[in-house]
């Protein structure tokens, strides 16, 4: 039921909670510098589209192509006129991203060979796209999938089919060595999302750096060293008892007392050095530019020596993505969702690209959603469906289009109407499971080789057990688009 | 062990009323102390809900349409007597989750508020039949988009999985299939919302056997909830049309768990416990707890949630989160709702917000409102149909220091008015020792068993050495003022 989520412990701090999760020999110095399978220099930043997004018009077949009819099945599935959420091959034309048919792929699928283009709302995604900086990764979903928004979000989030238990960036942070007030990851939020959250170290949640300020009595402030020895002591206290909830609480508000001496300055640098770029993240609409900015204006302080700062990992999200009415087609809700989407990860782009000689190929962004939308639309928008798209930019992604396109023949849907979850090999529409994109990304990425990804102490994945072809039972952490 | 015969110590009466109200008042505790926990319950819920309703107005170019609904809610949780109401309607708003971001409409989620409150402790049942008509809730979850030819599947889905059954049952058994949420989306086809304002029945719209027979029969449970193989028809007993909503809901309350008890009394239960009390320990220990409360109650039957509350109320469960100090691993303590937080606080400390924006401090950028945000909890704005996240979500590094920013407002509030800070009324001057100021403070704010020795002694020592001349003004406004900030701000207040 949906409360289990709500009861479980998000953060906590340092030494007594972490010690029942973790393995001691884990938290021994020279055993964590000895694995050094860390992100080291690199940024890692996870962007959730909240909701659902509708994979089937963010990817969408420009016609036939030599092999299938996929485009045929989407212009039964979606239609034109008042409430239809078709995108012609007219508006699709421009933001053409080639075929499925990726030789990088490793896998030895056959392919459907169909033309792709991007939703136009994509338009700023697109231009990135084009100087090969996007990878999109087609049909990624899990076994078994929910259609509930809690279950499928906890999935992905914790890359179990239980939807339980520590995140799998959590997880990785784990087995990566941090402990402690290492603070190695940042949301973008006001609170921390599951899949961040684990028992060893502390992962803070910043709504915007400015305000990041420990309030002080403005009329005594002869008095603010008095009131922060004493804060700090009652949160010390705090985060050495037993008791879960005080611990959890305590540790949050050292970490957070110890964070606001040097977040906030990373606010004044970037604001001083870099006008022109607040001007342009100023222009753009609602969330996603705000959020991306602020992890702009960490990064640029790293660039420049600011210390204290170890926030390699950062979330954000964005919502609105649950269309069930209203969803639009080339214009409307869902376009303008997608047009906040791709002009922020554009901006965002150019303004790390401009800071630093190569500094773009350094910085990795994921875009993912807890599942994609039925195929066959309702009056004026979709319900809930199974696997879709994630993009993966950045200035060392590999770009092009990876995975197959889902099969939106109506003959073969499920029973609920949605695309069905395959690992078959010989599938031309066969799924690409989430754990193999994390895997890739842990590997390849974040530096963690697979030994660790799936030591048996504290698994970071873990592999299904079941039909081959209708579970993740067999990894392959080598994509390509990384 | 005890039961609704046990008398309530001072301490219990304490948490008995910060649970059922918003913070707990000296005087509150010393007329429920001495109470059975039985007498206590009963007198608790022994009122009429009010017709209260908050003053949201449908203007869509009033930018004020959000204050209004707003503040004029938080004032009357501030003020009204009927606090255990209050926290019931809560409860309510984050269990039929809808936010006016989707909504738009002010006067629709005011008039939503009403009907929480005329049902917050009524029959479930009929609560539920009279959420499927909110016009909130058929604009948030699309009832009104869902029409025969282009079925919408939102409302159906959420119905079962949040509203009335979860996802699975204690056991972790799934309790509906896709196809049950499908059929139950026909039911609710053609149902619409008009001028007047309240629900329509559209019969044109309306899904019939006859006009899909592709679609199958309008059956329900026919793999889930302990019906046999031949589940419920919903077209009975009334026949097809405008009465299989009702008739739905009439099934969904006979779905049975797979060891037969009700799923919708323990579903219900299990979450007003964790509201009331703390989480829940994990199956098997969990059933026997909720189990309890529904059998003790006749709450699996009756789906009257004034007896359910109370027999939660008088559980040793609902006692165990309320102890003081010494902690040990498994002492349960829950996170305060910010709006808990916010409006036990103010009422502690006999401070009122000013004017129509609500807000303290000599500015309307501290509207409570924004305060609130930044907290993690917008009245009417649930992130989602999931409500808010509950427990240590709401403790983040960005929700604990806008508490902090929260407490800071208050205790530097100075003026005159009661939307200022005055601890002339609330502690005696005359008090010249650290340890008796911080007593003082903590007996006020309710903290004084929930601090450890070294916590206080911290507290002590932030004060100085002793005497203090807190008829100086300086000085009573340096560290009278900064100890309440500080305790407002300590881990300990932020728990009940």
């Amino acid at each position: 039921m949906s409360i289990t989520r709500r009861q479980f412990i998000k953060r906590t701090g340092v030494a007594a909670a972490g010690a029942l999760v973790v393995p001691n020999v884990w938290r021994h110095p020279f055993v964590r510098r000895a694995f050094a399978e860390t992100i080291g220099d690199r940024f890692f930043i996870s962007l959730f589209l909240d909701g659902g997004n509708d994979g089937l018009n963010t990817v969408v077949p420009v016609s036939d192509g030599s092999m299938g009819t996929l485009r045929t099945f989407y212009e039964g599935l979606r239609t034109t006129g008042a409430g239809g959420l078709q995108l012609s091959p007219t508006v699709l034309n421009p933001y053409s991203i080639g075929n499925d048919n990726n030789p990088n792929l490793p896998m030895a699928t056959p392919r459907t060979h169909t033309p792709l283009a991007v939703h136009p709302g994509l338009a700023g995604l697109k231009t990135l796209y084009d100087l090969g900086k996007v990878a999109v990764i087609q049909g990624c979903g899990y076994p078994d999938y929910s259609l509930s928004h809690d279950t499928s979000r906890k999935t992905w989030q914790t890359a179990t089919l239980a939807a339980s238990g520590p995140g799998w960036v959590g997880r990785y942070l784990e087995s990566a060595g941090y402990t402690g007030n290492d603070i190695p990851a940042l949301d973008i939020d006001s609170e921390i999302a599951a899949d961040f959250q684990q028992g060893t170290t502390s992962v803070i949640a910043v709504d915007d750096l400015e305000n990041f300020i420990f309030p002080y009595d403005g009329d005594y402030s002869d008095d603010d060293a008095a009131k922060r020895t004493a804060f700090a002591a009652l949160y010390a206290q705090a985060a050495s008892s037993v008791q879960a909830a005080r611990h959890s609480i305590g540790s949050a508000g050292a970490a957070t007392l110890g964070a606001t001496d040097n977040y906030p300055g990373l606010n004044d640098l970037y604001n001083n050095d870099r006008p022109s770029w607040v001007a342009q993240y100023n222009t753009l609409d609602r969330s996603t530019g705000y959020g991306l900015r602020e992890i702009a204006k960490v990064i640029y302080g790293i660039q420049n020596g600011v210390s204290g700062i170890n926030a390699r990992h950062f979330q954000l999200n964005n919502g609105g993505y649950d269309t069930h009415s209203n969803q639009g087609a080339e214009t409307g809700a869902h376009f303008d969702l997608h047009q906040e989407l791709g002009n922020a990860i554009e901006l965002f782009y150019n303004d790390i690209a401009n800071m630093a000689a190569g500094l773009e190929n350094k910085v990795l962004i994921i875009v993912w959603s807890e599942f994609s939308r039925r195929p066959e639309q309702n009056d004026s928008g979709t319900d809930h469906g199974s696997q879709g798209p994630m993009f993966v930019i950045g200035g060392g992604v590999n770009g092009g289009v990876y995975g197959s396109h889902p099969n939106i023949d109506p003959a073969v849907a499920g029973d609920d109407g949605n695309t069905a979850y395959s690992q078959d090999p010989t599938n031309p529409y066969r799924s690409t499971d989430i754990r193999d994109v994390y895997g890739t990304i842990l590997k390849h990425w974040l530096n963690m080789g697979e030994p660790t990804i799936f030591n048996p102490m504290a698994p970071v994945l873990t592999l299904d057990s079941g039909d081959p072809n209708l579970y993740w039972t067999a990894h392959n952490f080598d994509l390509g688009f990384v | 062990m005890g039961d609704q015969n046990t008398s309530l110590d001072e301490s219990s009466a304490r948490h008995l009323l910060r649970r059922t109200g918003f913070g707990a008042p000296a005087a509150n505790v010393a007329a429920f102390t001495g109470l059975t926990r039985g007498a206590a319950a009963d007198q608790l819920l022994n009122f009429t809900p009010a017709k209260f309703k908050p003053r949201g107005v449908a203007r869509y170019d009033d930018s004020r349409a959000e204050f209004r609904a707003h503040n004029s809610w938080v004032k009357y949780m501030i003020t009204t007597k009927l606090q255990l109401q209050e926290k019931l309607v809560l409860f309510w708003h984050d269990h039929f989750a809808n936010n006016n971001d989707k909504v738009g409409d002010h006067s629709r989620m005011s008039d939503q508020n009403k009907l929480f409150r005329q049902f917050c402790k009524g029959n479930f049942k009929d609560f539920v039949k009279a959420v499927n008509k909110d016009g909130a809730m058929m604009e948030f979850l699309d009832t009104v988009r869902n029409f025969k030819d282009e079925p919408n599947e939102n409302y159906a889905r959420e119905l079962q999985e949040l509203f009335t059954l979860g996802v699975k049952d204690l056991s972790g058994s799934p309790n509906y299939a896709q196809e049950d949420i499908v059929q139950i989306a026909r039911a609710f086809s053609g149902w619409a919302w008009d001028n007047k304002p309240k629900a329509h029945f559209n019969d044109y719209d309306h899904d019939y056997a006859t006009d899909f027979p592709g679609r199958g029969a309008k059956v329900i449970y026919q793999t889930h909830g302990q019906f046999g193989a031949a589940g419920r028809d919903f077209t009975q007993p009334a026949g097809e049309g405008a009465a299989e909503i009702d008739q739905v809901i009439d099934i969904i309350f006979q779905h049975r768990d797979s060891d037969a008890k009700n799923t919708v009394a323990r579903y219900i239960a299990a979450k007003l416990l964790e509201y009331f009390a703390h989480p829940l320990p994990a199956y098997p220990a969990k059933a026997s707890i909720v189990d309890g409360v529904v059998s003790r109650s006749g709450f699996g039957a009756s789906f009257d949630i004034g007896a359910l509350v109370r027999e939660i109320l008088v559980d040793d469960f609902f006692y165990e989160t309320g102890v003081g100090v010494p902690f040990g691993p498994t002492t349960p303590k829950s996170v305060k709702w910010p709006i808990d937080y916010v409006v036990s606080t103010l009422r502690l400390l006999k401070m009122r917000p000013k004017g129509g924006d609500a807000y303290i401090n000599g500015g309307s950028y501290h509207a409570l409102q924004d305060q609130l945000k930044a907290m993690g909890q917008q009245l009417f704005e649930p992130p989602s149909v999931f409500g808010w996240n509950w427990e240590l979500s709401w403790m983040s590094s960005a929700t604990l220091l806008a508490r902090c920013g929260f407490a800071r407002d208050l205790i530097s509030a100075r003026g005159s008015g009661r939307f200022n800070f005055h601890p002339e009324k609330l502690i005696d001057l005359g008090l010249t020792q650290p340890t008796d100021i911080v007593q003082a403070v903590t007996d006020l704010l309710g903290v004084t068993d929930q601090l450890t020795a070294t916590e206080i002694t911290k507290l002590v020592e932030y004060l100085g050495a002793g005497p203090i001349d807190l008829h100086d003004y300086d000085t009573r406004n340096r560290k009278l003022n900064g100890l309440f900030g500080l305790v407002l701000q300590s881990p300990a207040y932020q728990l009940h």
